[in-house]
């Protein structure tokens, strides 16, 4: 306790060095934190990507020939041809990439971005409904003029009363609602929309003949199923399609967890697996971003030492063993981290309001949460513990006599 | 109390060797008050630092209470300073991040006491010295004579039966010096004992007798 207590008392009396030294503590974890806020908000599981365990999703694809290569979302006709009836699989759904819309809703502009998916999207995924419920395959097969809509497009069509029922005109047609369901975060890729309306619901059949398009699957697995086994089985299939476009000759769509399908989008969109190889990149980043100022906490500490000599030659002669001046000089230095994570995590909870209201994020979500704040929790001993041992093992190493002659051996 | 026998203490560099003390033999009983005196360079400071369990002889042996130190391992010499020994040192060494009571109870840190008492034991040491309104100051607030009774303070505040001073009036002027020396002669009557470096003549002629050293070598 009375370690603690002394801590204290010398990070109130070192000001300046308290002050700098929080700066960075501070705003190091503030951006970790702000960047696992974003990542929770992506990928933990949270309706209506509830199940990513047990979710797999086909969104790249790639066709290529000796003279071109098309890379891309997958193409419905790749997808209605490989997913259907794939073993270990419980339930599959298509679904586009949103578009963005502009409409005129009694005499007002109203742009939103629409999605088209099948009746089997809401049971692969699962919505939070406020009213009404979601549009059923019948609707696909028959192409109903039906739409499911977020909050905030209710708010913006109809004033924020009930919609189901209502009718609104998006894109040429006059759609009617048959449910609203809470706002999903545009972080997250699979799912988001203001609108969702059946695939069948278009002017141009083109899109059944596209190998390279604009859509993704995702599919349920069955409890048991080895996710390897249904995304070799996938591959199969794909490599054994028959490809009637002479441009091409291979074709490649990568089967992989939902985290790993993003990632790829950015590391190499025909490989699979790419989640593990992109968590790596994420602690390396996030080590790294640590290390800096860890290194500039762990020389300003060093240098220290020639400061602090005479108080360790003290310590020394009355009695404090090396292991217990350690002990003190990496409490002072995990108090400093978890001080400045304390203000980091009020600061990132500011950020965040912040960012959930500029709209930069549409519908985002941020928030410094349970699991946010282990991380940080995690992230602040790493960083005291990381900045302050070799400091505190150097300062406890030195002898006697030569500290309070300020000489160092 | 303790006694050193053909002590020598060496420093080696990689080329040079100097041999601070040789073949030092004292022995202070206990409640003695002894001056070390002896021209700068010879040994004086060595020998307090070697006899405070500071610093490990190259050769010989020291005994604290009729007990052979061997090993000079960090617990148990860390232990036998913080329980029998107290320092005083020229320049003070009071840590400017403290107040005078932090400071004074520095020793007690270092062992299994109780806040309350060390409270107690704290003002017990500052009424000793006449610097109980000065506990909540910080040293620089204070003159070198009055840091200099905090350190004294603090090298009396664990009740060491030693007590090594190392020039404690080598800082002060005349008067400042008088009322160390004051406090200390009183201390050595209340029983403790003291060894006592100093350059100043008149001090040494003050302690029950006096070591003189010239190049690590015992003289007197």
């Amino acid at each position: 306790m009375h370690t603690l207590k002394l801590a204290l008392k010398v990070l109130r009396r070192r000001k300046f060095f308290t002050f700098v030294s929080l700066f960075a503590v501070t705003f190091t974890l503030l951006v970790l934190l702000v960047a696992t806020a974003v990542l929770d908000s992506a990928f933990a599981p949270r309706a209506p990507e509830d199940r990513p365990q047990r979710t797999l999703v086909v969104t790249n694809a790639q066709a290529k020939g000796q003279h071109a290569t098309r890379t891309g979302w997958a193409g419905y006709k790749l997808l209605v041809r490989t997913i259907p009836n794939l073993p270990g699989v419980e339930r599959s759904a298509l679904f586009a990439t949103p578009r963005k819309l502009t409409t005129y809703h009694e005499g007002r502009k109203l742009t939103c971005q629409s999605r088209r998916v099948d009746g089997e999207f809401w049971r692969v995924f699962r919505f939070a409904f406020l009213e009404g419920g979601p549009f059923v395959p019948e609707d696909e097969t028959q192409a109903n003029p039906v739409a499911v809509i977020n909050a905030s497009t209710r708010d913006r069509f109809f004033g924020g009363g009930p919609a189901v029922g209502k009718t609104f005109e998006l894109d040429g047609r006059r759609l009617r609602v048959v449910g609203v369901v809470r706002d999903v975060s545009s972080l997250r890729m699979l799912t988001y929309s203001d609108v969702w309306v059946p695939i069948s619901l278009t002017r141009s059949d083109g899109y059944k003949n596209e190998l390279v398009g604009d859509f993704g699957a995702a599919v349920l697995l069955s409890p048991g199923a080895r996710p390897k086994d249904v995304a070799a089985e996938f591959a199969r299939r794909v490599g054994a399609m028959p490809i009637d476009d002479p441009l091409f000759d291979t074709l490649k769509a990568p089967m992989d967890t939902p985290f790993g399908t993003v990632v790829s989008t950015f590391l190499d969109q025909t490989a699979s697996g790419q989640g593990a190889l992109a968590m790596t990149y994420i602690w390396l980043a996030a080590l790294m971003f640590m290390g800096l100022p860890a290194l500039n906490l762990v020389n300003l500490n060093l240098s220290r030492i020639l400061e602090r000599s005479s108080e360790i030659g003290v310590r020394k002669s009355f009695g404090a063993t090396s292991a217990a001046l350690a002990r003190q000089f990496l409490m002072e230095n995990v108090l400093l981290a978890a001080v400045g994570g304390l203000l980091a995590a009020v600061l990132t909870a500011v950020v965040l309001a912040g960012l959930n209201r500029s709209g930069l994020i549409p519908y985002a979500e941020l928030s410094l949460n349970l699991r946010v704040l282990g991380w940080g929790l995690v992230l602040t001993l790493v960083f005291g513990v990381l900045s302050g041992v070799l400091p505190a093992w150097r300062m406890s190493r030195l002898h006697p006599v030569g500290a309070l002659q300020g000489r160092f051996e | 109390m303790i006694r050193l026998e053909q002590v020598s203490k060496v420093y080696r560099t990689d080329r040079i060797e100097t041999t601070a003390l040789d073949g030092i033999s004292v022995d202070v009983e206990r409640g003695a008050f002894v001056s070390v005196m002896g021209p700068s360079g010879c040994g004086k400071s060595t020998l307090l630092n070697v006899m405070g369990l500071l610093d490990a002889p190259s050769g010989g042996t020291v005994s604290l209470d009729g007990k052979p130190i061997r090993g000079y391992r960090d617990r148990e010499v860390a232990a036998l300073r913080n329980a029998k020994v107290g320092f005083v040192f020229q320049s003070f060494h009071l840590i400017s991040d403290l107040t005078v009571a932090d400071n004074v109870e520095i020793p007690l840190l270092y062992r299994k006491m109780a806040g309350g008492e060390r409270r107690r034991r704290v003002a017990a040491a500052l009424e000793r010295v006449g610097l109980t309104s000065r506990r909540d100051h910080f040293p620089t607030q204070l003159s070198g004579g009055q840091q200099q009774r905090v350190a004294i303070a603090r090298a009396i505040v664990g009740e060491p039966r030693l007590l090594l001073a190392d020039e404690p009036t080598g800082n002060l002027d005349s008067q400042m010096g008088e009322e160390i020396m004051t406090v200390l002669h009183e201390l050595n009557r209340q029983g403790t004992t003291i060894v006592m470096v100093t350059h100043d003549a008149r001090l040494a002629e003050g302690t029950h007798r006096t070591i003189r050293l010239f190049d690590g070598r015992q003289v007197q």
